[in-house]
Order: structure tokens, then C-alpha cells, then sequence
């Protein structure tokens, strides 16, 4: 390991700095690097072994945890934010009146409790007192109106301002009582104060915004009151946070100095770079990759379902699904146990409802079982026992293009022809949402809230068909968007739950998709690392992270 | 010499102008809005509409590139990231520093490589030495980069642990994706040294040397490579240019924060600032190599006049 500093760097740096001479002269890698790479290791060993000598009593903490990601984040403004690189880091910084612990069960954070009125119209917060922001500003009730009027206002036009679209009025009932009234019954509401974009920022970043409209809250503005404050955001290179020393949480401060996250999309490279111990945790890994880490000894892999949902939709505006037959048919026709094993490398299950477990009011049901001869028995009962051709339109991954793949070679048993397009995810988007000449296609969809109506509405409700939303399919069905309004509109808990699982059965039974499988999610870490969980949404909580 | 480097710059003007609107024309006309895939089916009629309006997207194409030239003229910037926000000159600029350091780094090694295996295959014909410099050079022109560069991080990151794996930091962070790129162009080069050399070793006024009694090695490095370099000069120059499209799977593979890897991630979610930004940047890069290349035939033979 130490050879290649005698043997090989000072002729190769030699002929570097010779070279460099002649160069444009940039040195900005050389300057920029000092906490990252191999001094980045060293750092962190050096740190092990203090903590050895000299904190033998405490509980294990400080180091550099380092944590590779597979993109480069878009934001630091949880209310702008749609992807789960950005929330990841966020979730070290900022903290909301809610959240979902690792089995998706909704916990207070900022809020003490809270309470639906009876209509399910209003949820009133009562909220936790002494709590500071990075800035050292209050958190208070005011605190809350401000971020929620801010981010719906949909003039300031943020990503996630129609999340929170619902919100009629935010009021401030004394200093540490906040109301939220929403225009419609909505029982979800609290599913969505515990989403990730409904964090709280610094009522003085707000203001700043609001003085100056072109202050970047995207990249400056991640002032919140969680574990960690920002340190640096470089492009491609790093986001690191530290410590935060005045968090209000004394059981739950972080035991870590500080956090890097390094960006790394080629997702061998991660992999590599957890194996020579210059990162510690990765997130997420290919299933090919899953199984070798899986059996190396100073690694340990993450499993857990996911939340998010792969299914072949179906435009029911093209004949040949209106026949329920066909559409149960081509469910019957695709061995979803084959798919996980083929394709995902056995870390999936198979799909038995529109939505993922995880999902708060999910109910699955009994699966369409892998039948080829009743198959073509349903294919025949719809008279096309001759079968039909049918273009099935893919993302150009790997991944999607192996399941749109599978699914072709399956469906060729019940003589149905299918030809794979593959496109670049913003042109099959543009496809869809014109809604032309649709036919079959391979969708992935996760509920942001994680919770069954907005697992559900968005991809089977009358009104959410292109360009609005998800309904690509342009599947309408009446009796489904009362039940929609009717569980969303029920206080009551367990009623609600039960009309979300009525909803489901009826959505599995017509067969609005050939529903496939809900893939796992994965993350791998060293041994070393102790403390850490995803959430099935995919994010990494690092909130805790030990190093010993 | 200074009118024909004048008159080469005056002459890039028009040429940059009309890359400014075949690259807008190109980003605009491409499926697949910025805003869309960003936030995917996630995002609603209203709000997609208020963050269309907010781009300008609803404005004609020539007043949306009428405002992308007065940016750009006028206040001297390429604006902000859709994706993340970031000022695009200041980030262009700062990854710049990142990728020329690897295109240089690359092309050193390419041309040490590639002229010394292509000079010793000319010279030394038909040996076993031209054997294995043909042989390895058509296996380095078959093997992507992308799994070359993985192959190298394999066996001397992970197994050897002399490098790190990628990333950016120390000058031993470059050693490996600058090996990596400059692989290929090396393979390209060799070719072309040696068919080059020979070709000029069949010339007449190397047969009168040699007929003069002069020295084999007089021969080859005073009367031979002065004129058997100046294509391989155009072609190193050109693949210089070039270096930049390899630089893109490179820096991929490194996690390298060079320009090569920003345009995937632009490319990939339609970030038209920076793509734009970059074409118009790379194009101008090319231009301004080539002008170079000109100037350097000067330098390896002086009876090379410019009018």
C-alpha cells in the first residue's frame, strides 16, 4: 500500500509539475483537494485513533463520515427540491413538524402533537418550544406560516408549491399553536407535513428572498434547525456539513463532526470506492453489485422494500384493452418471480396493489399468478386468441430496458407482438404527456407523501390524465374518484384506511396495469459505521452516523 | 505572422455567431423540457405552467435567443443552472481549470507515447518492435475507454491500492483518467507517426542524405521528422479537440468535475444555459486549436510562409 510513495509518485509527479509548467497554469485541483481523496482517509484514521487515546469514557463520536451519492444535488431548499440525492443531504440540516421513522410511521419532530378538527379540514400543531435555527433565530408559530405561505405561494415558483396546494390557511393561534386549514376534508395532510419538502427554513432566509429576488436559496439558504449546518456546496466535488452545537435535541445530537457527500454517478466507481474505504456508505448500489458486497466481510448491505411501484401501463384509449380479459390476461402472462430474479437479481418482491407496503393505507391483494394456459384462455375469451402488435415505449436505462425486455419475450407466449422503444427519459415524458399514439409503456412511480392518495390519485383519477399528471393511460373510472374524495375527506383513520384498501382491490381487480414488482432499496456501508437506516423513499437517514 | 493571426480571430466572429444559433436552435428543438424532467410526473398543470413562464419558454424561439445573445453580449453571462442554480460562467469557468488540466496531462502522454512507439515502428520496419507497436496499438483503438478506465481503477486502485479510485483533490487523483484518456489518442497517433515517417523516408532528399554519408540518426531526427511531424501536428491538434468528447466518459467514470462531465448532466436534463454555454465554448476551443496548429507549422519548418 505505501510502495507506490517511493516507487512510482515522485517520477510521476516529476514529470507532472514539468508539464504543468508548460500548462495553462491552472492549479485549482491541486488547491481545491485537501479534505477530500486520500487525505480525506488518513483525516479519518488519524481521528479513529485519537478518539482511542483520549475518549475512552464518552460515547464513540467525531470524524468525517463520507457518504458517495449517485448525482449531484439540485438544491439545498427543501421546497424546491423533487429528488432524493438533495433530500438525503437536506435531512442532515433541516427538520420539519414532522417525519417518517424507518418503518414510515409518522413521529413528531418540531411539533409536540397535533390534531385533525373533526371534519378533517384542519390539523392544529402544537409545537416544541426552546428551539434554535443555524442563524440563531426562534423556531416558533410564526415560523411555520411564513415557510408554508412562502412555498405556496405559487409566484415564487417552487417545485413543491402544489404539494402543498391544499393549504387554504395558515394560523398562528399563540406562539407555539399553528393551524392549518385546507380548502377540502384531507386526512392526508399530516402525511405531508412529514414529507421531506415540508422542512422548515430560517425565517430570516425567507425575508432575504422576498428583499432580494435574486438571493439563491437553492444554493445558500439551508438554514435549519437539524443536526448539521451547511459548510460548502462544490459543484460535481462536495456538499459538507457540520455539527451543529446548539441542537435542541440532546438525545439525538450528532455523533459525527462532520459529513461529505461526494457525488459519483458511475455506479462501479462507488462501489470501488467503498471497497478501498474512501467513502463509508454508498447509496443506492445496482443489484448486480449487491450480491458480491453482500459477501465481503468489512461490508455490510442494506435491504428494504422501497416505495416505489414498476408497471406496464396500458393506454385505454387503444381497443385492445378494453376487455378486461386482456388486460387480467397479460397479468397472468408475466412471471414477475422470473423478472425480480433476472433482472433485479432477486432484491425486489413481486407488486400486489398500485402502491409499495411502505406506503401508509397500503393493502395487498392476491397476486395474478403466473398462468400461461389461463392466459390464453382470457385471450381468447376477448376473441384474440391470434393476439395483436403492440409498441411498448421504455426509458433507455438498463434497467428499464431489460424489464420492457422481459415483459416483450412474455407476452410473445400469449401471441402478443411486442416491439421495445427505447427513449431518453425526457422524451418518453414529452410522448406521454402529448398522449398520442400511446400503446404500452414501462412506469415507475413512488409517492412522495408516502401515503395512499397520492399513490394513487396521480396515476387512476379522472381528472389527472395528460398533461396533468400521471394518468397516461387515460384510465377513467367514476365510482373510483368518488372513493378517491370519500377516504380523503374521513377523519376517522382506520375508515379511511379501509376505503384506501377497497380502493386497491378494485384498482388491482380491473387491471389498469400489468402490475410488475417493487424493487428494493440498497445502500452499503463499512462495518464501521454504525447508526444509520434508509427510508423505503430511498433517502439515507444520517442523522445518527457513528464511526467506530 | 500578427495579420494572419488577426485575420483568423476577425474570421471565428461570424463562425461563432452561427453556432450560437445552430446549438440554441439544437437545445430548443430537442424533446423533453427541462422543467418536466426535473420534476417528472411529481409536478402538477399550475406549477408546471408558472415555472414554464418563469424560463421564458412561452416567448417565440428568436426573442427567447434574442435575450440568450444579450446575456450573453451585453452582461457578459450565460446565466443560471436550471438544475441547480449555480451561475454557469462561474462554474464553466471553474471546471474548465479541471478538464484542461486532464486534456493536457492526456495529450503528454498520447504524443510521448505515440510519436516514440510510431518513430521506432517507422524506422525499424517490419521488426518484431513494429509487430507489437501495431498490435498494441489496434487492441488500444478497440478498447472503450469506459472499461479501460475501469480495468486500470480495478487493478491499481482497488487491488493495488496505489491510486485512489476518483475523485479530485491531489495531482496522484489525475494520474489515472489522464492514462485513461490519453490511451486511445496515443493508439491514433502511433498510426500516424509512422505512416507519416515512412512516407517522408521515401522522399528524395532523404535518399540525398543518406547518399551524402550522413548519419542514420542524423537522417531521421534533422531531415525525416521536421517534415513527418507537421501532419502529426494537425492530427494531435485535432484530436485535442476531440479529447474533449472522450473527456465526457472519462470524467464520468472518475467522477472527475471537469467540463465533460457537466455536459452529460446538462444534456441529460436539458439545462440549456449550460449546455449552451459549452457548445459555444468547445467550438471556440477547436477554433482557437486549430489556429494554433497553423502557427506551430511555422516553428517545425521555417520555409512555411503565412499571407
Amino acid at each position: 500500500m505505501k510502495i507506490w510513495k517511493k516507487h512510482l509518485v515522485l517520477p510521476a509527479m516529476a514529470s507532472i509539475l514539468v508539464l504543468s509548467a508548460c500548462g495553462d497554469g491552472s492549479d485549482e485541483p491541486a488547491d481545491s483537494g485537501e479534505d477530500t481523496g486520500q487525505n480525506g482517509e488518513t483525516e479519518q484514521q488519524d481521528e479513529a485513533e485519537d478518539e482511542g487515546e483520549e475518549e475512552a469514557a464518552q460515547t464513540e463520536t467525531g470524524g468525517d463520515l463520507r457518504v458517495g451519492i449517485e448525482a449531484e444535488p439540485t438544491s439545498m431548499d427543501p421546497h424546491n427540491t423533487t429528488d432524493g440525492n438533495s433530500a438525503t443531504i437536506q435531512s442532515t440540516m433541516m427538520e420539519g413538524l414532522l417525519r417518517f421513522d424507518e418503518n414510515m410511521e409518522i413521529v413528531p419532530v418540531l411539533a409536540e402533537d397535533y390534531e385533525f378538527s373533526d371534519d378533517a379540514t384542519e390539523i392544529t400543531f402544537t409545537l416544541r418550544e426552546g428551539v434554535t435555527f443555524h442563524d440563531g433565530t426562534e423556531f416558533n408559530a410564526e415560523t411555520v406560516k411564513e415557510n408554508l405561505d412562502f412555498v405556496r405561494d405559487t409566484d415564487n415558483g417552487l417545485a413543491r408549491s402544489s404539494f402543498f396546494s391544499f393549504i387554504e390557511d395558515v394560523t398562528v393561534d399563540d406562539d407555539y399553536q399553528v393551524t392549518i386549514v385546507s380548502d377540502e376534508p384531507n386526512s392526508a395532510m399530516a402525511s405531508y407535513m412529514a414529507h421531506s419538502s415540508a422542512a422548515m427554513k430560517s425565517v430570516e432566509e425567507i425575508s432575504k428572498k422576498l428583499e432580494d429576488e435574486d438571493y439563491n436559496l437553492d444554493r445558500e439558504g439551508a438554514v435549519g434547525t437539524g443536526p448539521f449546518q451547511f459548510v460548502e456546496w462544490r459543484d460535481s466535488e462536495h456538499v459538507v456539513v457540520e455539527k451543529f452545537d446548539d441542537y435542541w435535541n440532546a438525545d439525538e445530537e450528532a455523533r459525527v463532526d462532520s459529513i461529505t457527500f461526494l457525488p459519483v454517478q458511475e455506479a462501479s466507481t462507488r462501489v470501488n470506492m467503498l471497497r478501498t474505504g474512501e467513502v463509508d456508505v454508498i447509496t443506492p448500489i445496482p443489484t448486480l453489485n449487491a450480491a458480491e458486497l453482500e459477501n465481503e466481510e468489512d461490508l455490510d448491505l442494506y435491504t428494504g422494500s422501497s416505495t416505489d411501484v414498476y408497471y406496464v401501463g396500458m393506454n385505454f384509449e387503444n381497443d385492445n384493452y378494453d376487455d378486461i380479459n386482456v388486460r387480467k390476461a397479460m397479468n397472468h402472462a408475466i412471471d414477475k418471480d422470473g423478472l425480480i430474479a433476472q433482472v433485479l437479481d432477486g432484491y425486489g418482491q413481486v407488486a400486489d396493489s398500485a402502491i409499495a407496503p411502505p406506503v401508509y393505507g397500503y393493502a395487498g391483494q392476491s397476486v395474478y399468478e403466473y398462468d400461461l394456459d389461463y392466459a390464453r384462455e382470457l385471450m381468447a375469451e376477448a376473441g384474440l386468441e391470434d393476439g395483436f402488435e403492440a409498441t411498448i415505449w421504455t426509458r433507455n436505462s438498463t434497467e428499464f430496458v431489460s424489464v420492457a425486455e422481459y415483459v416483450e419475450i412474455q407476452l410473445a407466449e400469449i401471441n402478443i407482438d411486442v416491439s421495445v422503444e427505447a427513449y431518453e427519459s425526457g422524451t418518453l415524458f414529452d410522448m406521454l404527456d402529448a398522449g398520442e399514439d400511446t400503446d404500452l409503456w414501462i412506469g415507475r412511480w413512488s409517492p412522495g407523501t408516502g401515503e395512499a392518495d397520492y399513490g394513487l390519485r396521480p396515476n387512476f383519477a379522472s381528472d389527472r390524465v395528460p398533461p396533468n399528471f400521471n394518468n397516461s393511460g387515460f384510465y377513467i373510472n367514476e365510482e373510483l374518484d368518488a372513493m378517491f374524495d370519500d377516504a380523503l375527506s374521513t377523519p376517522d383513520e382506520d375508515e379511511a384506511m379501509a376505503v384506501y384498501a377497497d380502493i386497491q382491490e378494485m384498482i388491482y381487480d380491473d387491471a389498469p396495469w400489468v402490475f410488475l414488482h417493487i424493487p428494493d432499496a440498497l445502500i452499503a456501508k463499512g462495518t464501521n459505521i454504525h447508526g444509520i437506516y434508509v427510508l423505503p423513499s430511498g433517502a439515507v437517514n444520517l442523522n445518527l452516523a457513528e464511526i467506530h | 505572422m500578427l495579420h494572419f493571426v488577426l485575420r483568423r480571430l476577425i474570421g471565428m466572429v461570424p463562425i461563432l455567431f452561427i453556432i450560437t444559433i445552430i446549438s440554441f436552435l439544437f437545445v430548443h428543438l430537442t424533446p423533453g423540457d427541462p422543467i418536466r424532467i426535473m420534476y417528472g410526473a411529481e409536478i402538477d398543470q399550475e406549477t408546471y405552467q408558472t415555472l414554464y413562464e418563469r424560463e421564458g419558454f412561452n416567448d417565440p424561439l428568436p426573442v427567447q435567443y434574442g435575450r440568450y445573445m444579450v446575456d450573453m453580449l451585453v452582461h457578459g453571462d450565460f446565466g443560471q443552472s436550471y438544475r441547480t442554480r449555480a451561475d454557469v460562467s462561474e462554474e464553466v469557468v471553474r471546471r474548465f481549470g479541471y478538464t484542461a488540466i486532464l486534456t493536457v496531462l492526456s495529450m503528454f502522454w498520447a504524443i510521448l507515447i505515440g510519436v516514440t512507439v510510431g518513430i521506432v515502428s517507422a524506422t525499424k520496419r517490419n521488426s518484431i518492435w513494429d509487430r507489437i507497436g501495431m498490435i498494441s496499438t489496434i487492441s488500444a483503438l478497440s478498447i472503450p475507454e469506459f472499461w479501460f478506465g475501469l480495468m486500470l481503477m480495478q487493478i491499481f486502485a482497488v487491488q493495488l491500492g496505489w491510486f485512489p479510485t476518483s475523485g479530485s483533490g491531489t495531482w496522484i487523483h489525475l494520474l489515472l483518467p489522464s492514462i485513461t484518456l490519453g490511451f486511445g489518442v496515443a493508439a491514433t497517433i502511433v498510426r500516424f507517426t509512422r505512416s507519416s515517417v515512412l512516407e517522408v523516408m521515401r522522399e528524395d532528399y532523404v535518399r540525398t542524405a543518406r547518399a551524402k554519408g550522413q548519419k542514420e540518426r542524423v537522417v531521421i531526427w534533422s531531415h525525416v521528422l521536421r517534415n513527418a511531424l507537421i501532419p502529426v501536428v494537425t492530427m494531435a491538434g485535432l484530436q485535442f479537440g476531440f479529447l474533449i468528447g472522450g473527456a465526457v466518459v472519462v470524467e464520468q467514470v472518475f467522477a472527475w468535475p471537469g467540463l465533460g462531465s457537466y455536459l452529460i448532466d446538462s444534456i441529460l436534463s436539458r439545462d440549456y444555459p449550460v449546455i449552451q454555454a459549452l457548445i459555444l465554448l468547445f467550438s471556440l476551443q477547436f477554433l482557437i486549436i486549430n489556429l494554433i496548429v497553423d502557427i506551430s507549422y511555422g516553428f517545425l519548418n521555417p520555409q512555411i510562409r503565412y499571407d
